[in-house]
């Protein structure tokens, strides 16, 4: 049976459309051209069937052809790491990313490759084909750092002041406030919105929670994410 | 999470069983469910159409589609967890161990 991106619910389509739209558009701490470049890598890195092993820097391999003009290629390889191989990174490894590239900056990246890698799971799910890349837009990066941001027990990455005080994964992004605010828009519509997380009986009509929950247990189990 | 969700509605959550792939779960479609995260998560297209019919066909394009939303979700939250850092609190982890042994996660490479 053929799926139709018009079967899709309409909140999920905009929340998709607008993380999609702003990874070629100027962010906090990337250019758009940037952020675009860097999405295309991430895109390769999800879709590839025999990746490159997480121990070798992708922007050394010859045959990928990666465009690397606007991003570094550290930026690259911690792209291709984190969308293929994000189970096998440690501390160290993240220490030595940061001498390179920013931690703000980093988390934003990291935003990357959660847009990219959920949008393009989700059209594989359904065999619905990826949108192109709209073109970049020109502009600087905004490099608005939040006035509060503080080192976090729970998080490698900087986060919002308090930090600690809700789980980890929730303040991750919190020092890129619209990182944050893409990131958490599509979760409300793909999983749980926020204020309903609570309640084990929420459901949207079709799955309930404990299907869902069965579902993301598996998708967790396959990535090897102990978190 | 699904423990506490299976919990809550008076369901038999059988961890174990989640990473074989048989769902595990005394609830409905629990098996095309957890077969469509499988193959979505893996690169056998051909597995994967028939993992999406199986679902289309016993619980409609409704639930496939929702269920899509939660995979994709999870695709996106496990690269959020593992590339910032995210851990949980000591007394967390410890009392959810028997939970993450129960499923193998205990043993992944991930955990730090």
């Amino acid at each position: 049976m053929r799926v139709s991106i018009s079967d899709v619910r309409a909140d999920l389509i905009f929340a998709h459309e607008q993380a999609w739209s702003a990874l070629s558009q100027p962010g906090t701490w990337w250019s758009g051209a940037q952020k675009r470049e860097l999405a295309q890598t991430a895109l390769l890195a999800v879709s590839e069937s025999e990746p490159s092993p997480p121990w070798v820097a992708v922007s050394t391999v010859a045959d990928k052809n990666l465009k690397i003009h606007f991003a570094s290629s550290a930026a690259h390889d911690a792209v291709y790491r984190i969308a293929r191989h994000a189970a096998t990174l440690t501390s160290d490894w993240y220490q030595r990313t940061t001498q390179e590239i920013e931690p703000l900056a980093f988390i934003e990246l990291c935003g990357i490759v959660c847009t990219v890698a959920t949008i393009s799971a989700f059209r594989r799910a359904l065999d619905l084909g990826l949108p192109e890349l709209a073109p970049a837009t020109l502009g600087e990066p905004s490099r608005i750092k939040p006035a509060n941001v503080v080192d976090a027990t729970l998080n490698w990455v900087p986060v919002i002041a308090p930090a600690d005080e809700n789980a980890a994964v929730v303040q991750a992004f919190t020092a890129v406030p619209e990182t944050n605010r893409v990131i958490w828009a599509m979760a409300d519509a793909q999983y749980i919105p926020d204020k309903e997380m609570v309640d084990p009986h929420w459901t949207r009509g079709t799955l309930s929670r404990v299907q869902m929950e069965l579902v993301a247990t598996r998708v967790s189990q396959q990535r090897e994410c102990f978190y | 999470m699904l423990s506490w969700s299976g919990t809550e509605q008076g369901l038999e959550v059988n961890l174990e069983n989640v990473q074989n792939t048989t769902g595990g779960v005394d609830v409905s479609f629990a098996r095309e469910l957890v077969d469509f995260a499988t193959a979505a998560t893996e690169f056998d297209l051909v597995a994967l159409t028939k993992a999406r019919n199986n679902l289309i066909n016993v619980a409609g394009l409704a639930v496939a589609i929702d269920a899509s939303a939660v995979i994709a979700n999870f695709e996106m939250m496990t690269r959020l967890a593992d590339s910032t850092g995210a851990r949980m609190q000591t007394e967390v982890v410890q009392d959810r161990l028997a939970v993450a042994t129960a499923m193998g996660v205990d043993k992944v490479i991930s955990r730090r």
